[in-house]
């Protein structure tokens, strides 16, 4: 026998579905535009009638009791969102190094400006003016004054090549330290906790999983971190997922855990003045006090790194690397000029001297104190005689093939370069721009695929108000329908009370 | 594939930035003529464009070199026109000295105009350009000339007599040194020098001022039994003396005016080595500007642009970016509530 009012409750579950739906539609339809938002789903089942009719062993045709609203559910592929944080990994490198290159370039560049090559151009033909009167003191004077600008314009560069330095450490400290990184990993362990609680309470945390996940895929941005959950159990029939991040090299395979549920390491930037390394500050794991510097691969930390550390032997070139190669340019230079000046061997008469005694370079390089104080203290000839013959030399030798010594005063150490002075700097300018054309190129592939990774992962997670529109259409109809179903089995109960049995009255 | 609003959002800002950026790069090639505005847009051309600077810039000293030669030699050029002229003048007179019919007191006064041509050709000797001597050959700073108990001295060397305190041979090799004494300037033949003495390559490079020493002559030569001086100052001197002289000879009048012809010879070939090195110069002159337009030819080709074609390709853009903004106000519009009831 079926119960009297059996269907009221599949009309009122139908009224709370359709009620349910609407909700979710309108709360996707609200959050259309919210970052990190994935859409949202109810999770309906139909009720069977559970056996009922079983107890009294007479089989029935079994009608289903209408539906249950099990859970509001999130649309979302993990496997897009491993993807996804991969390329974002990448491009935060790219785009890191790209930005810091770019400042690089426009130190060397002179395509627009007049730079070094400009200076060193106008000095070769001020000592042009000399070799035609080598004793005119007017001319001797000129010559000095261009051979100043060319160390000043050195010092001015590696100035900038320092500032250039000084603003990644700083980046890197506010990335690491100040705000993103450290900040983000405590966020997530902190939302780890929260959603572990709400999921023990039965609880399914949509927003808290959204806000969580837009922290991971900026963190993504930050280094190469890998995602995992484990099941946790909490009792005989609840697990919840326990969601760990682990800074992992997919070369080597070692890895080194940030996050463990609501456990988090933090990291520090330290900074010796020559390298930067990155260390883990507070930590719940064996890696308290490490140096993890070379654990990142990707993401804009590596790129900072790569930036501030990178020397250019197998590796990539960053500061260090024109920082070095402008000290051996301006040492090179001094060396050949002060030997070319030199004729007694036990009297040198250097004409370029670093600024405070040390070894020369394109930060402390200037005019020695003899020549600034007499301008004829260039060497003119090597002879007892009027001519110019030694500058003419000295115009030779800074066009024709220097030997760039990575110690100008030790012509047994490593040759760095043969070429001349012109070669030298333009193959740098070169080097840079070449690295900035391939690091664009690099930024704009992988800006490409995260672009169509984000389109995937959107047209899996994302809201289309389309479609919400046709589910607000359609819920309402079915809300409609439920309700006047309702009423027909109002009508239904109404007519056997009341109007049943009056036959003839 | 499902496509949210967001993706169509993202994707049109996206493009629009693009097209934008391109946009700004052409109206950057347009209004500045260039065609990359750092090394990194075209890193090939942008190496070859600090090439093409250099060499320009080289180029300019070289002309600044050749035109600084050619201004010393055309003025030593004229001086020498000058000399050459005092000579004739000289001639002249000594042709006139010679003729048995003069009296002494005629003789005399010859004497003295030789002697005033005499002061002339040192004055001349000595001339300057920007306070430089130019018949100095590497002496530009003192006067190069000087006359000493009437004798010339070239830069402080007695340019008859042996030199004290060295045999005749030195003598002899310091004046040859004097004689190819010279200033030395980069005309872009690319210098060279000898790897083991560090000397000069001088055909790598141009001599441009000239050795007084050649111009008036040096050492002595034995006239009729009797030690006389190449020079033609020295010459001029002591044919004034001889003139003056109460035992006049004709006979060593005639001699000295003889060799005084044969010394005189140093003048026109000075003159026409002169002649040959300017010519040079000018071909030299006008094969650098022939390589500087062609250098500045490559310039335009590496760095510059093409104008009609930037404005078109600027125009194209313009065109695509407002077709795109066209569209995205379409697009971005509508959905399914614009037309629920």
């Amino acid at each position: 026998m079926r119960p009297t009012f059996l269907a009221f409750h599949t009309a009122s579950r139908a009224l709370a579905a359709s009620q349910a739906n609407m909700d979710v539609t309108g709360n996707n339809i609200a959050n259309v535009n919210t970052k990190g938002y994935t859409r949202q789903r109810v999770d309906l089942s139909s009720i069977s009638s559970g056996g009922y009719t079983q107890k009294y062993a007479v089989p029935t045709a079994d009608v289903g009791l209408g539906v249950d609203v099990s859970r509001i559910s999130q649309i979302r592929d993990p496997f897009l969102d491993a993807r996804y944080r991969d390329q974002a990994s990448e491009n935060g490198k790219f785009e890191t190094i790209l930005a810091g290159l770019t400042d690089l370039e426009n130190i060397f560049d002179e395509i627009s400006t007049e730079g070094l090559l400009h200076e060193i151009s106008k000095f070769v033909n001020s000592l042009q003016s000399l070799a035609q009167t080598p004793s005119a003191g007017d001319i001797a004077q000129v010559v000095r004054t261009a051979a100043q600008k060319v160390t000043q314009i050195m010092n001015v560069y590696a100035k900038q090549i320092n500032q250039v330095r000084s603003q990644q450490v700083f980046d890197l400290s506010q990335v690491v330290i100040n705000n993103d990184f450290n900040t983000k990993i405590k966020n997530i362990a902190d939302l780890n906790a929260q959603i572990r609680q709400e999921q023990t309470y039965g609880n399914v945390p949509n927003e808290l999983l959204d806000k969580r996940n837009l922290l991971i895929d900026e963190l993504a941005e930050l280094a190469n971190i890998k995602v995992t959950s484990h099941p946790e159990k909490i009792s005989e029939d609840l697990t919840v997922e326990r969601l760990t991040i682990s800074l992992y090299d997919p070369a080597t395979g070692a890895s080194i855990g940030l996050v463990d549920g609501e456990l988090y390491n933090t990291l520090h930037v330290k900074d010796d003045g020559e390298r930067i390394s990155i260390q883990i500050a507070t930590s719940f794991g064996p890696h308290g006090g490490a140096d993890i510097t070379n654990h990142f691969t990707s993401g804009s930390i590596k790129g900072y790194i790569d930036l501030i550390n990178g020397h250019g032997i197998n590796e990539f070139r960053g500061v260090p690397y024109y920082r070095n190669s402008m000290d051996i340019l301006a040492s090179n230079f001094a060396r050949v000029l002060n030997e070319l000046n030199t004729i007694d061997p036990d009297n040198p008469k250097p004409l370029f001297s670093s600024a405070d005694g040390g070894p020369i370079t394109a930060e402390n390089i200037r005019i020695s104190q003899q020549w600034l104080d007499d301008p004829a203290f260039i060497t003119t000839t090597i002879y007892d005689a009027n001519a110019g013959d030694n500058i003419l030399r000295m115009i030779s030798a800074i066009d024709s093939e220097i030997v760039f010594y990575r110690d100008a005063t030790d012509d047994t150490s490593e040759v760095m370069f043969r070429g001349s002075l012109d070669e030298f700097l333009a193959g740098l300018m070169g080097e840079v721009a070449l690295d900035v054309e391939l690091y664009r190129n690099y930024a704009d592939t992988s800006v490409n695929v995260l672009s169509n990774l984000f389109n995937a992962r959107e047209a899996i997670s994302g809201v289309n108000l389309d479609e919400e529109g046709i589910n607000l259409m359609a819920f309402q109809k079915s809300y409609n329908a439920a309700a006047r179903y309702f009423t027909a089995l109002d009508e239904a109960v109404d007519t056997i009370i009341n109007r049943m049995g009056i036959v003839g009255r | 594939m499902r496509i949210t609003n967001k993706m169509i959002t993202t994707q049109y800002t996206r493009s629009l930035n693009r097209l934008a950026a391109e946009l700004n790069r052409l109206n950057n090639q347009v209004s500045s003529g260039r065609k990359f505005a750092k090394a990194s847009e075209n890193t090939s051309a942008a190496v070859k464009a600090f090439q093409l600077r250099k060499d320009m810039s080289r180029i300019e000293g070289y002309r600044e070199n050749i035109a600084h030669a050619k201004s010393t030699l055309t003025n030593a050029e004229s001086a020498l026109m000058h000399i050459e002229e005092l000579m004739r003048t000289a001639t002249e007179k000594i042709i006139t000295g010679l003729n048995d019919t003069q009296s002494r007191e005629e003789r005399a006064i010859i004497a003295t105009e030789l002697r005033s041509l005499q002061a002339q050709l040192l004055q001349t000797l000595n001339s300057t350009a920007s306070d430089s001597y130019y018949f100095g050959g590497t002496n530009t700073e003192t006067k190069p000339f000087e006359v000493i108990d009437g004798k010339l001295y070239y830069n402080g060397y007695d340019l008859d007599l042996p030199l004290p305190a060295s045999t005749p041979e030195e003598n002899e090799a310091k004046l040859k040194e004097l004689a190819s004494d010279t200033l030395y300037i980069d005309i872009g033949l690319s210098v060279k020098f000898d790897p083991a003495t560090g000397e000069i390559d001088e055909g790598t490079v141009f001599g441009y001022s000239i050795a007084g020493i050649n111009v008036v002559g040096s050492g002595t030569t034995t006239v009729e039994g009797e030690e006389v001086s190449n020079n033609i100052y020295n010459l001029l001197g002591a044919l004034a003396a001889e003139f003056e002289s109460e035992n006049y000879s004709h006979a060593k009048a005639d001699a000295l005016f003889g060799h005084l012809k044969d010394a005189s010879q140093g003048i026109m070939r000075t003159i026409t080595e002169i002649g040959a090195k300017t010519s040079y110069l000018d071909f030299m002159a006008e094969r650098l500007e022939d390589q500087d337009f062609n250098l500045q030819e490559r310039q335009v080709d590496v760095e510059g642009i093409d104008p009609a074609e930037a404005i078109i390709n600027f125009e194209a853009q313009k065109f695509a970016y407002n077709a795109a903004l066209q569209m995205g106000a379409r697009i971005i519009q509508p959905s399914i509530f614009d037309f629920m009831r």
